[in-house]
């Protein structure tokens, strides 16, 4: 095999090595705490794989994080870091939350849509300030974001606590809104599963966002490829200092591309909300915006690669229930194993594609390396 | 004589193109061997592979005789080959001792040893005549320093053979001197050194021989004592180029680009340019001439809109454009072919067809929308590269595998694109070989006869000698002198070049 083929084999092949030694990292704990790991992985595999509520609980689960791996890619594809889509996604989802119980009365054609649109504008807003900053003031991203994640727990749970919890619930533990209207959520799409001759089982809070995460992957995976705007993001990224020399302004494209981001992360905390609550509960799924970093690591920030890799992500957190149901294995043994399988293949993957990555440079000898009056203009995130 | 370095039927193929066939050159110890040959022809693949970078797909290397497989750089240095590179890989906060020995520190039980460091470095300038302070910081040095300080650096690691990829490209008059100079020291010295440059005259001063390639393959090897530049040439391309290039008679018209009292910041905010007026006017070819570093780079840049003025204005077309920015300057017709192609010309990791519309994208002709409508691009980019010669294996190659040359004539076909009103060209020519060079050079002077005004900023006095109408000579940030085409000598623009006629009218 030519050194060429080689590469190519080895790129294609990156994911699964890098799961490969997820797999074998995690053996070790697996034998640590005296199990076998083929049976432990044998179970996994059957337990996800071939129960049909799994599948579906799989397809639920990669939901949110379709989006928040998309809204974690986009930023990173205009060298931006947005950490904050864990804020934005809160603020996005209590947006839409009280669209849905504040309004009454309006037809399902309009009231869903209104509040998405609530989650989209919620997203924004929240992503706002931090672009604002960097464009204007040069504050770091990394940092305002993560303030902003603090201002969003905060203020969401002071409006669901004391706000709008509803009143209904006084004098009970739970802390939660009210219920939406009717028409705000999200039909299931097990009718139309179930029209195209497809079972899934009756439970299964899987709704029409899958589908909508997974159009929008291919609509941005789309536009970045064919788009003037697309052509612009790329360059931004590839090389600043041409960008700008070609006159496409770096400050306009990042901040559309932070703001996109922040309306994809407006919608991650829906398909849960929407979908499956039918209030804003105090136990609201958190920390989707941290594992859409993951997602979008894995997938090197291509939007295709992300519903793959949100698919993984999910099937993991599947099978470690399994596992943790039949296996009898401790729940905090389960999460290590996750965040190891995780971390694992986020750094073996990494390490095969620099790899791959470092011999075609060698290749091409390619000296981006600027001259050293310009040492600043290095790019690519 | 034994030949140092014999490489033998080395054949090296890239994805649709054969880059190195079947090339065999022997060099001798102790020699300047020159490598010349068109854009594309396969000189830096073959010194590449010399150095380890690139395998070969077959032939094979003797190094003192002795059959090597040259896997690495490291394996190549350590057998006394080295490399200058032409980006420098240096850091610029580091002093040059610290650069020079940067991996390959000396040490004292472990520890490092800064003053044998700095003694090492000294002795080596020294044995070789190198005028360089190890213990200047690197950032504060000329780009013919820092070129001194890569060849301590390879020095530094024992090589014995250099190699040099188009080391003048980046030089002014005066370092090409003095990089010369250093080079017939080395070889006094008995290092050996291959050379590759596109400029014939650089090549037959120094040389001892010449191979020339041409497609991938040797087409000969010529002694430079008996060599002329026609005969290289000739053998480089495959049909005599003629070298007199007619000036057409142009009728100037309209001032397109005035520049009134420009002041613009430099590096570290000291001003770069300080108080500097000149007017371009359509049908003419205004030169810059002047030592790189005197505030072309920065002139450039703000005639372009990518730095703001601090005072003064800059009309473009009878506007005044002084806050406009670059979207709108380039709007009205700018075109810019910058200085460093690398860092401001190219994304090299986007594909040939999308750097070729890269500034012309939002033009209508490329799609009605949002999106960019393919088969307009194709055709569009299709042309450009058939007219302007640049040699790639397709248009969705990337960019940065192509050669230097043939990135360059990319940058140049797609800012003579759509008939600009303006050009601002830096180093235009910058690492063309000479077929290629004439062309840009003709394409210049046809755009003139059109009505383009344009401003060349060039380090060849010979290039703005022969295209210039006028000529302004740049020193520390403002014009000095003015001359029409054939008012001055070289000599006399040089003495402005270095401030020392300047001076001389002051003190008179
Ligand atoms: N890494 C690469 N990948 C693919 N093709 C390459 C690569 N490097 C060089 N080539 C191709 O090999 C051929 C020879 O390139 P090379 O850089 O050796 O030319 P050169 O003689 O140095 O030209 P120039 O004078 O323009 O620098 C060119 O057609 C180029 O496109
Ligand atoms: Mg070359």
């Amino acid at each position: 095999m030519s050194p060429r083929v080689r590469l190519t084999v080895l790129q294609m092949l990156a994911p699964l090595l890098a799961i490969g030694f997820g797999a074998l990292v995690a053996s070790g704990i697996i034998l640590a705490i005296g199990k076998n790991p083929l049976d432990v992985y044998g179970l996994m595999l059957r337990f996800s794989l071939t129960r049909a509520d799994s599948v579906a609980a799989i397809f639920f689960k990669a939901t949110p994080l379709i989006f928040a791996g998309l809204a974690v890619a986009l930023s990173f594809r205009a060298n931006l870091w947005n950490i904050g889509v864990e804020g934005q996604y809160y603020v996005g989802a209590f947006a839409a939350a009280w669209v849905g119980f504040a309004i009454r009365g309006l037809p399902s054609g309009v009231h869903l849509p209104l509040a998405v649109l609530a989650a989209l504008a919620g997203g924004v807003t929240w992503a706002l300030l931090p672009i604002a900053l960097k464009l204007r003031r040069g504050a770091h991203e990394v940092i305002t974001t993560i303030m902003m994640n603090y201002i969003a727990s905060a203020l969401v749970l002071y409006l669901l606590a004391d706000v709008f919890r509803d009143p209904a619930q006084a004098g009970t533990p739970r802390v939660r809104t009210p219920e939406f209207a009717p028409n705000a959520r999200v039909p299931l799409l097990r009718p139309a599963l179930e029209a195209v001759g497809i079972g899934i089982p009756e439970h299964s809070a899987l709704n029409w966002f899958l589908p909508l995460g997974v159009v929008l992957c291919l609509v941005a995976a789309f536009l970045l490829a064919r788009s003037r705007f697309g052509l612009e993001v790329r360059a931004v990224a590839g090389n600043p200092t041409a960008a700008e020399t070609a006159a496409i302004s770096i400050g306009r494209v990042q901040f559309m591309m932070f703001l996109a981001s922040g309306a994809v992360a407006g919608l991650v905390g829906l398909s849960d909300v929407l979908g499956f609550f039918g209030y804003f509960d105090i136990d609201f799924p958190k920390g989707l915006g941290f594992l859409g970093i993951s997602v979008a690591l894995l997938a090197r920030n291509n939007p295709v690669g992300i519903l793959v890799a949100a698919l993984l992500f999910a099937f993991l957190d599947r099978g470690a229930q399994g596992v943790q149901v039949f296996a009898d294995v401790p729940r905090e043994v389960i999460t290590i194993l996750q965040a190891v399988i995780i971390l694992a293949i986020v750094v073996a993957y990494e390490l095969v594609t620099r790899y791959v990555r470092t011999q075609r440079k060698r290749e091409a000898e390619r000296v981006i390396l600027a001259p050293v009056a310009a040492a600043a203009g290095e790019g690519g995130a | 004589m034994a030949a140092v370095i014999e490489l033998t039927g080395i054949t090296k193929r890239f994805p649709g193109v054969l880059a190195n066939d079947q090339v065999s050159l022997a060099v001798a110890p102790g020699e300047i061997h020159a490598l010349v040959g068109e854009n594309g022809a396969g000189k830096s693949t073959l010194m590449k592979i010399l150095y380890g970078l690139y395998q070969p797909d077959s032939g094979s290397i003797a190094v003192r005789g002795q059959p090597v497989v040259l896997d690495s750089p490291r394996r190549a240095i350590s057998l006394g080959i080295g490399m200058v590179h032409q980006h420098f890989m240096l850091i610029p906060v580091f002093t040059v001792a610290e650069n020079v020995v940067l991996g390959s520190e000396p040490a004292r039980r472990g520890r490092l040893a800064p003053d044998e460091a700095r003694r090492r470095v000294r002795e080596l300038c020294d044995q070789y005549g190198f005028v360089l302070d190890p213990d200047a910081e690197l950032g504060a040095l000329s780009v013919g320093e820092q070129q001194r300080v890569e060849i301590i650096k390879v020095l530094y690691r024992g090589a014995e053979v250099l190699i040099l990829d188009e080391p003048t490209a980046v030089l002014t008059p005066q370092e090409v001197d003095d990089l010369f100079a250093n080079l017939r020291r080395l070889r006094a010295e008995g290092k050996t050194i291959v050379f590759i440059s596109h400029i014939l005259e650089e090549v037959l001063a120094i040389a001892d021989r010449i191979t020339v390639l041409r497609r991938g393959q040797v087409v000969g090897m010529l002694e430079a004592a008996r060599a002329t530049k026609a005969q290289i040439a000739e053998m480089m391309v495959g049909r005599p180029i003629l070298m007199e290039l007619p000036v057409p008679e142009v009728a100037a018209g309209e001032p397109r680009l005035v520049v009134e009292g420009a002041v613009i910041a430099g590096a570290r905010g000291r001003p770069a340019v300080r108080g500097l007026s000149f007017a371009v006017r359509s049908g003419e070819v205004y030169g810059i001439a002047g030592v790189e570093g005197n505030g072309q780079s920065e002139l450039v840049e703000a005639l372009v809109g990518l730095r703001p003025l601090v005072s003064g204005r800059l009309l473009i077309m009878g506007r005044d454009v002084t806050r406009t920015g670059a979207r709108g300057i380039r709007l009205l017709g700018v075109a810019h072919i910058p200085e460093d192609r690398h860092r401001r010309g190219l994304v090299l990791a986007m594909e040939v067809w999308e750097n070729l519309i890269l500034g012309h994208h939002t033009r209508p002709i490329f799609g009605p929308g949002l999106l960019l409508d393919r088969t307009a691009i194709e055709r569009f980019a299709q042309e450009r590269v058939a007219r302007f010669d640049v040699r790639t294996p397709s248009l969705r190659t990337p960019t940065l595998a192509l050669s230097g040359g043939n990135q360059q004539k990319l940058i140049v076909a797609r800012e003579f694109a759509f008939d600009p009103s303006v050009l601002v060209a830096a180093q235009p020519t910058r690492g063309l070989d000479i077929g290629a060079t004439e062309f840009v050079r003709r394409q210049i002077l046809d755009a003139k006869a059109a009505g383009m005004a344009v401003v060349l900023v060039s380090a060849m006095l010979e290039e703005i000698l022969t295209l210039a109408d006028r000529i302004g000579v740049i020193h520390a940030g403002q014009i000095v002198a003015e001359f029409a085409r054939g008012a001055a000598t070289p000599r006399e623009i040089g003495l402005y070049m270095t401030g020392a006629r300047q001076a001389e009218v002051r003190a008179g």
